[in-house]
């Protein structure tokens, strides 16, 4: 069996495939808007003519140089490509005003690696054991879960907790524009087009890149000295320690966010962002350009995407959105993914695992020979680069569900974030709001309506109280260490 | 010079996101490697035509608007017929306008040029949502029905470790003096109806766990956190393969071909039969002759092979009904929709 996996993954056309869809997903993720999700799907029919190893292994492909292109224009533009480079931007675009952009980009290439790889070793050596684990998700833990990550807001206010507050709400508020799931009543919305919801991308390259843009129009006549030189390529020694330290520990909390259903990429990388904060050395530097924020965001999305596939490939149920196309891409092919395949197709469940491998090493590659081209965007003069900027926001926001509303709701929240930056208010708290606003909500009221209204329900199992602990943690963590601190003085 | 080379690198990136967006309006002209499905069949425009009826559409470029997300069963259901059907005409694209659980579509469909140029997959939810009220204004009378493709009925699934139910009528009696948790994939979503509806029959009550989707109700089944599932047999076939969950009943007029032991409601004495199904649209005003050349197009896509395999190895079950006949059943199915929306309390003032 190993020569079959072995020879199919490592066939030369395959290979080809590969490389084909890692540089894809890399555009796709680095353009604002066009998410790994949506770069699998449309990339989907071309899959539908090969046969079932290549065409899922060039999805994979995809998958992972997007989750790691969304880095490159959060680092270069403050403009996340895809939600789960949100919180590589906050400290990512610091480096590139220092002018230390190549660094910024050779820590999110390495961080992105090591977080992959380590899901990667997870999904090849404890994927039965781990799918279990999604089965115990039910409604309590996901709305503990969706809590836990608004606890992240806290940490990415920065010094004002009022304002981030104030902008986490405003997104949560946002979040319940639309039909509510639960007793589908029609909230703030009279048009057809809000029934949905508002589409979160949309806000995102709103508040991130067309305010941006709004901003650079300011001085855009003005030459600013951003050093765009590149000494070098691969981080330093120090660096390097550093990434493999933090990523793995963040690519490790994104396998398991990628496990559980319905949490994705975005959320993994902010609570990698947010453990890393913890047990860093220097946590005021968070926010304001630290390396090791960039490590450990960068690893905690690429760590989803092994996550993802495990209970994908154990139960058939999907641990989030790309698996979820992934599975019908695998149905396509005639495979029915599930129980079953592990007996019926051991070849190409362990020919995914290694190509899993191989997808990620390509990335790597591709990343790091390629930096020194992505560094040039930031020595075009801004008379060209912002207009391109906006047209891209406005494809972006077209492009998901080819509607022109949503392009409309990109430009309303594009204003909006250009008046919060004027105040100093930070707005990655606000998708954050709007990605965990309805999960919580969601799953708060599920769970309610299966216990009969019994409050109970969320301090049942193990997993509840394992987030009810990071919760408190993370909350009052930072006072707790001050009083033990203080009574160990005081003694 | 650098900046120029620069230029031309991001324009290039910009113009592979136009196209990646384009994809589904474009017609032949420059043929990218975005834009293989469209090209590909764009070359076979004389191979076979249709001229039933006197239309001759072997010439036009065909777009078919998918209500929902690329990926999803509607959509690998449409792709999967273009693909069978591109030889019929110049070339057959697939577009995606999802939202508002399917309204937004099936609006724009109903709403584009009535030359057969835009066809759109209508579902079950045309009725549906106009019964629950959250339409927006759509309405099946918007379009003229060419055929229907598919159907599946709802299949009421329980762990199969779970002793307490054997037989439906252990379901119906256990629901009738105790809480029966049935999980639904949306609240007023057809496997949300169907299972009200079932229960209305048997005279007794669910407490029905709506889900986005219904993958997330049937993993909360496998884990044990709620006691059923309504949904389609295609959902849980792996499960039922691979042993961790068993079907009581199916809620159609017949037996379906993959279980054949597993009895329908009727036959456990409860007449409710209820599920989805997909099927072609145009907007009423295209002329019939149109129609009949897109029926006979799309019909006889539907009865290739290719077709057939993909739909057999998807668990999906090929009903094809001819344009009349739909229409009655969409008539129909909105009756029985907004008796139960009705029943339920759903209704969106």
């Amino acid at each position: 069996m190993l020569m079959e996996v072995l020879q199919s993954a490592f066939n030369p056309i395959i290979l080809l495939y590969m490389v084909v869809g890692v540089a894809a997903g890399i555009c796709i993720g680095a353009l604002p808007g066009l998410t790994a999700t949506m770069g699998v799907a449309l990339l989907l029919p071309l899959t539908f003519g090969m046969d079932a190893t290549s065409g899922i292994l060039m999805l994979l492909g995809i998958y992972v140089g997007a989750i790691y292109g969304g880095s490159i224009s959060a680092v270069l533009l403050h403009t996340p490509g895809t939600p789960a480079s949100a919180a590589t931007a906050i400290d990512g675009y610091e480096f590139s005003k220092r002018g230390e952009a190549g660094r910024a980009l050779g820590i999110a290439t390495l961080g992105s690696y090591v977080g992959g790889i380590v899901s990667c070793i997870c999904l090849w050596l404890i994927s039965p054991q781990l799918a279990k684990l999604a089965l115990k998700f039910s409604s309590a833990e996901f709305f503990l879960l969706a809590l836990f990550g608004l606890c992240i807001i806290s940490n990415i206010s920065g010094k004002d907790m009022a304002k981030g507050l104030i902008c986490g709400f405003l997104g949560i508020l946002t979040a319940t524009i639309g039909i509510d799931s639960v007793t589908s009543y029609v909230r703030f919305s009279d048009n057809v087009n809000l029934l949905s919801g508002v589409q979160y991308i949309a806000v995102m390259i709103g508040l991130f890149a067309m305010s941006q843009a709004f901003e650079s129009i300011e001085d855009i006549f003005s030459k600013d000295e951003v050093n765009t030189k590149v000494t070098r390529l691969l981080p330093t020694k120090e660096d390097f320690k550093m990434i493999l330290r933090t990523s793995s520990v963040t690519g490790l909390i994104g396998t398991f966010i990628g496990i559980v259903p319905g949490a994705g990429a975005d959320i993994g990388s902010f609570v990698g962002y947010n453990a890393a904060r913890g047990f860093s050395k220097n946590p005021e530097m968070f926010g304001k350009g630290a390396p090791d924020a960039i490590a450990a965001s960068e690893g905690g999305n690429n760590g989803v995407t092994g996550g993802a596939l495990i209970p994908m490939l154990t139960l058939g149920v999907p641990g989030d959105a790309v698996a979820a196309i992934m599975i019908g891409a695998l149905t396509i092919q005639g495979l029915t993914p599930g129980p079953m395949l592990f007996q019926s197709n051991k070849v190409l469940v362990y020919t995914i695992f290694l190509g899993m491998f191989v997808a990620n090493t390509i990335m790597v590659l591709l990343g790091f020979s390629c930096i020194r081209l992505f560094t040039k965007v930031l020595s075009v003069p801004k008379t060209i680069l912002t207009p391109i900027i906006f047209a891209l926001c406005v494809i972006g926001s077209y492009a998901m569900r080819n509607n022109l509303f949503d392009v409309g709701v990109m430009l309303f929240a594009g204003v909006v974030g250009y008046f919060l930056g004027k105040v100093k208010i930070p707005t990655s708290p606000a998708i954050l709001g709007l990605i965990l606003g309805p999960m919580a909500e969601k799953n708060f009221r599920t769970a309610l309506l299966k216990s009969g209204g019994s409050p109970t329900v969320f301090f049942n199992t193990v997993i509840c109280w394992f987030f009810i602990l990071l919760i408190v943690v993370s909350l009052f963590g930072g006072r707790i260490k001050a009083l033990v601190k203080k009574t160990a003085k005081k003694s | 010079m650098k900046v120029k080379k620069l230029l031309s690198t991001v324009l290039t990136a910009a113009m592979v996101a136009t196209m990646l967006v384009g994809c589904g309006n474009s017609d032949g002209g420059s043929a990218p490697a975005g834009d293989a499905p469209a090209a590909e069949s764009s070359g076979s425009g004389d191979a076979a035509a249709a001229p039933a009826g006197g239309a001759d559409l072997s010439g036009e470029s065909i777009t078919c608007i998918v209500p929902y997300d690329a990926g999803g069963g509607t959509d690998t259901v449409m792709r999967a017929l273009a693909d069978a059907a591109k030889g019929s005409f110049k070339n057959v694209t697939v577009e995606n306008r999802s939202g508002a659980g399917g309204a937004t579509g099936m609006l724009a469909g109903a709403t584009a040029k009535a030359d057969g140029t835009t066809v759109t997959m209508i579902t079950v939810e045309l009725t549906t949502l106009e019964a629950m009220g959250t339409n927006a204004g759509l309405t099946y009378s918007m379009f003229k029905p060419i055929m229907m493709v598919n159907s599946a009925c709802s299949a009421i699934t329980v762990k199969s470790d779970d002793d307490r139910f054997s037989t439906l009528e252990d379901l119906i009696e256990y629901s009738k003096s105790n809480e029966l948790q049935m999980g639904n994939s949306g609240n007023g979503a057809i496997w949300h109806l169907a299972a009200a509806g079932l229960a209305k029959t048997a005279g007794t009550e669910f407490k029905h766990v709506a889900y986005d989707g219904a993958a997330g109700a049937i993993t909360d089944l496998l884990g044990g956190h709620i006691d059923a599932v309504a949904v389609s047999y295609a959902e849980v076939a792996s499960y039922v393969e691979s042993g961790d969950l068993k079907v009581l009943a199916v809620m159609s007029d017949n037996r379906l071909e993959s279980i054949p032991d597993v009895p329908t409601c009727k036959e456990s004495g409860y007449d409710a039969v209820l599920g989805t199904w997909r099927g072609l649209g145009v907007p009423a005003d295209t002329p019939d002759e149109v129609v009949d050349a897109l029926y006979a197009a799309f019909s006889s896509a539907a009865e290739s092979d290719a077709f057939k395999e993909f739909m057999d190895n998807s668990n999906n079950v090929i009903e094809i009904l001819d344009g009349a006949t739909f229409e009655e059943r969409i008539k129909k199915d909105l009756e029985v929709y907004t008796g139960l929306v009705n029943d339920l309390g759903l209704k969106v003032q």
